[in-house]
């Protein structure tokens, strides 16, 4: 295990995982047992209420033309990776309450907005991106825009963060914040 | 054809008093919330997480290498709870295959690469074929045989399915097999 | 689907001279006849939601256009869609005059309802269809401005279908009426015309005929919409036009922007019985629940005719005799005698007539319109070229009944006999020969037809009429595919 996953108070991060590299996991995060997160091209980000499901991959790829000090991959808060999806972007940004549903897959150079749902086993390779709100869906890729952003997960955060310490192993949260967060993941947050 | 044996190392599998043959390379979280009927294969890299809810199984289902069951979630206005996953009987669950479903009935094939949406109900004698994508809460009347993403009806199942999958299910069984140790 | 998942190695003959699966035939036990979707009647028995699984009458069914009156598709996707509720808290419009305090108690947070599609994320509010305070149903319909122009040609086209069957019956009765020396069944049993009408569910002539006299055809006209102005110079976003299956999809609308989509209402499913055309009994009845997967009929080839599977082979060689394993089944609870023959070995079946029973008779002219060249079970076979043979061992094998208990022991018995690899309860491993004509070319399909003898004993309960006959001897041909000819 690397010395470099930054695990912040208030995450849920199971043990039986594979983390590579320069990590950082947010307050109120929650990671699923079997899932791969690999920081070889730069290091990842993660912020606050994410849900990261089995058998998920997030690589930051390693690429040619890469600067330096590498950019990180940051990933925005309320994000929900499913069952078996694949992230392999080093394209620096993903915005907020992004579904990545189960088994879809996002290639490099896919800038994605926030809001976006990349349909069950969707796959975008091209190089793009998604306006805010964009749904694909389908074996044809349809796109279509959503009217409203996709409702938050915090409810559901909030039941397996109380329910998953007592069935699985779990990292301990090492690193303390600065200044003390509002945030905190503990006390419900009102739904937006 | 016939289907072929298929050998599992003897010392990955562990097999208890009702027949269950469940590999030790699978993840089953809440193993107390989890029950297999009998005669239940789980191959490995399978995960079941009844730490979400309880998940139940009849007998003769095989749960293939790396697929997924997890039991869904619904959100209400108080919270978030997950409903109890139920499987029935002769079942057969493909490779990689995600199933998110509330109710799998008996006698259902699902296929490999599969995506089976939250809160889907499977009716009894259904098949979803390979690569297709359930949304979630679909309804999947009896006797049809679902292929896409989304995936749709594309035609209808003999009426002897019933027996149809009890032998695949029964001879799958029948065929898997511990190597013969030399 | 014999093999589930795999092609369909081993296709029976059936009557009709279709190739098919085991699973796709059906048994007629009173003809003693294989038989296949495409030669037998199917019935519509209910209708039935496949989302909600709500039973729905047939009249009602047709009032509704066969679709369900609380289930939705989505516009966007044609996913299913679902009911989502939200807390919400009602607007109370308060008319300033009747005072503020008689309605405070409508303020509590209020469940309302809206679609969801769960698979584009579509939803009712996209269109601004406003929420509903009931779970299910209330949704507002739309009509059509052109309901009441479509009703009036489908009126008129009506009538004109039954002035043209009235002739048709005029016509007949005529012919009838040359012959002359029999007598009609109106005339036998004093039925008027008007009561034979009434009887039928027909209306009375005069209104068809007021349909057809009052009806306007439409009138073409050259005045037409201006193009709006900017219509070439406007920027097209393609996301706000709907595809043409969504345009199609509710084809009384045709909505052209994505903002005019509405829900669509979900087709309704139907449960079918099938029916054998030559003797007309019922080959399958479900039961009428929806859900449920039992059947009160179910005549299938897979229980009553004995089942081949293909175990192995080895490559098939033009001009050389090679080994075929097969799997012979008992589906039946009694034993059964089997041979395996040269399809042209088989027997031509005996031609005999049936005597028809006088009520028969008498139903079949009651029905007066059936066109009864529709039913005929027409009987032919199949030119299938074969590239081998299966030579005939030329012995009786004998299969055990089916015994659900026998699954339990299953060390499978091993008899020394050349031809018998082992036998298994009900079930039996044969070695057979293939005998692959020397002219096949390699890489050609292999294939193989063979032809079964098997004893069958009818458990129907015998008609006082039939002969005590319960035992008989049956055929069927079966061709078996072997891959490829190999080219060596």
């Amino acid at each position: 295990m690397s010395h470099n996953v930054k695990i912040l108070p208030g995450a849920t991060v199971c043990e039986d995982c594979t983390l590579e590299g320069d990590i950082t996991i947010g307050g109120g995060t929650v990671i699923h047992p079997r899932v791969t997160i690999i920081a070889e091209g730069g290091p990842i980000i993660i912020a606050e209420y994410c849900i990261i499901e089995e058998y998920s991959t997030i690589i930051h790829k390693k690429s040619d033309k890469q600067e330096n000090p590498p950019k990180p991959l940051f990933i925005g808060a309320h994000n929900v990776f499913e069952v078996g999806c694949k992230l392999e972007s080093p394209c620096g940004h993903i915005g907020e309450s992004n579904v990545f549903e189960c088994r879809s897959f996002v290639g490099e150079e896919v800038k994605i907005g926030s809001g976006c749902v990349i349909g069950a086993a969707c796959r975008l390779t091209a190089p793009q991106t998604l306006a805010d709100n964009t749904v694909i869906w389908g074996s044809d890729h349809h796109i279509r825009e959503a009217l409203e952003k996709q409702p938050s997960q915090l409810l559901q955060l909030d039941f397996l963060s109380k329910v998953m310490p007592n069935y699985h192993r779990l990292r301990k949260p090492n690193v303390h914040k600065r200044q003390p967060s509002t945030r905190q993941s503990t006390e419900p947050s009102p739904k937006p | 054809m016939e289907l072929p044996d298929t050998y599992y190392n003897k010392s990955e599998y562990v097999e208890t008093a009702s027949g269950n043959k469940v590999s030790r390379q699978t993840v089953l979280c809440g193993s107390q919330n989890i029950v297999l009927h009998g005669k239940v294969i789980v191959q490995s890299d399978a995960i079941i997480r009844g730490d979400l809810a309880n998940v139940k199984t009849g007998r003769f289902c095989i749960i293939s290498k790396g697929s997924v069951i997890r039991p869904p979630f619904k959100k209400f206005s108080k919270g978030v709870a997950f409903f109890p996953l139920q499987m029935g009987d002769h079942v057969f669950v493909g490779e990689h295959t995600v199933v998110n479903a509330a109710v799998v009935g008996s006698y259902v094939y699902i296929g490999k690469n599969v995506v089976i949406g939250r809160r889907c109900v499977l009716k009894d004698c259904c098949m979803i074929e390979d690569n297709s994508v359930l949304p979630a809460e679909t309804v999947v009347p009896s006797f049809a045989r679902y292929s896409g993403s989304p995936a749709k009806l594309i035609s209808t199942l003999p009426e002897a399915m019933p027996d149809l999958m009890t032998e695949f299910t029964k001879s799958y069984y029948q065929h898997f097999l511990p190597t013969t140790v030399q | 689907m014999a093999y589930l998942t795999q092609p369909d190695y081993v296709k029976y003959i059936c009557s009709c001279g279709q190739l098919k699966p085991i699973t796709s035939l059906y048994f007629c036990r009173h003809c003693l006849k294989i038989r296949c979707g495409f030669c037998i009647c199917h019935e519509v028995d209910s209708h039935y939601c496949a989302n909600c699984l709500e039973n729905m009458p047939s009249s009602e069914a047709r009032l509704k256009k066969n679709r369900c009156s609380s289930c939705f598709d989505c516009p966007s996707c044609f996913h299913t869609l679902s009911t989502r509720a939200t807390t919400q808290q009602r607007q109370v419009l308060q008319d300033p005059a009747a005072g503020g305090d008689t309605k405070v108690e409508s303020k509590q947070p209020k469940k309302m309802y809206y679609l969801s599609c769960f698979n584009c994320r579509w939803t009712s509010r996209d269109v601004g269809i406003p929420d509903q305070p009931v779970a299910s149903g209330g949704w507002p319909e739309r009509t059509n401005p052109h309901a009441a122009r479509v009703n009036q040609l489908i009126d008129y086209y009506k009538a004109i279908a039954q002035q043209e069957k009235q002739e048709k019956i005029e016509r007949e009765r005529k012919k009838f009426n040359i012959r002359g020396k029999y007598i009609t069944l109106t005339d036998k049993t004093g039925l008027t015309g008007a009561m034979a009408r009434n009887i039928a569910g027909l209306p009375s002539s005069e209104s068809s005929s007021s349909a057809i006299a009052n009806f306007v055809p439409s009138v073409a006209t050259a005045e037409v919409d201006e193009l709006p102005e900017d219509i070439f110079t406007k920027e097209v976003n393609l996301n706000q036009i709907t595809s043409m299956p969504q345009r199609l999809a509710s084809p009384d609308w045709q909505p052209v922007s994505v903002s005019r989509l509405h829900p669509l209402a979900k087709l309704l499913s139907v449960k079918r019985s099938q029916r054998c055309r030559a003797c007309d009994h019922n080959l399958t009845k479900p039961e009428y629940n929806p859900g449920s997967i039992k059947f009160k009929i179910e005549l299938l080839a897979y229980y009553h005719v004995p089942e081949v599977k293909i175990i192995s082979h080895e490559p098939v060689k033009p001009g050389e005799k090679t080994a075929l394993f097969l799997k012979l089944t008992n589906p039946t609870g009694h034993e059964m005698q089997l041979r395996l023959l040269q399809p042209e070995d088989i027997p031509p079946p005996e031609e005999k007539e049936e005597p028809k029973s006088i009520d028969k008779s008498l139903e079949r002219s009651l029905v007066l319109e059936k066109d009864t060249t529709a039913f005929k079970a027409i009987e032919r076979q199949p030119n299938i070229s074969a590239t081998s043979r299966v030579t005939s061992p030329g012995v009786t094998l004998t299969l055990a009944q089916r015994d659900d208990a026998a699954e339990y022991d299953d060390d499978a018995q091993h008899d020394t006999n050349d031809i018998i690899l082992w036998r298994k309860s009900n079930k039996l491993g044969v070695r057979l020969e293939l005998d692959t004509s020397a002219e096949a070319v390699g890489g050609s399909p292999a294939r193989a037809l063979v032809a079964l003898q098997y004893s069958y004993r009818n458990t129907v309960p015998p008609a006082p009429s039939a002969a005590a006959c319960r035992d008989h001897t049956l055929y069927t041909t079966l061709l078996l595919d072997l891959g490829t000819v190999s080219s060596n």
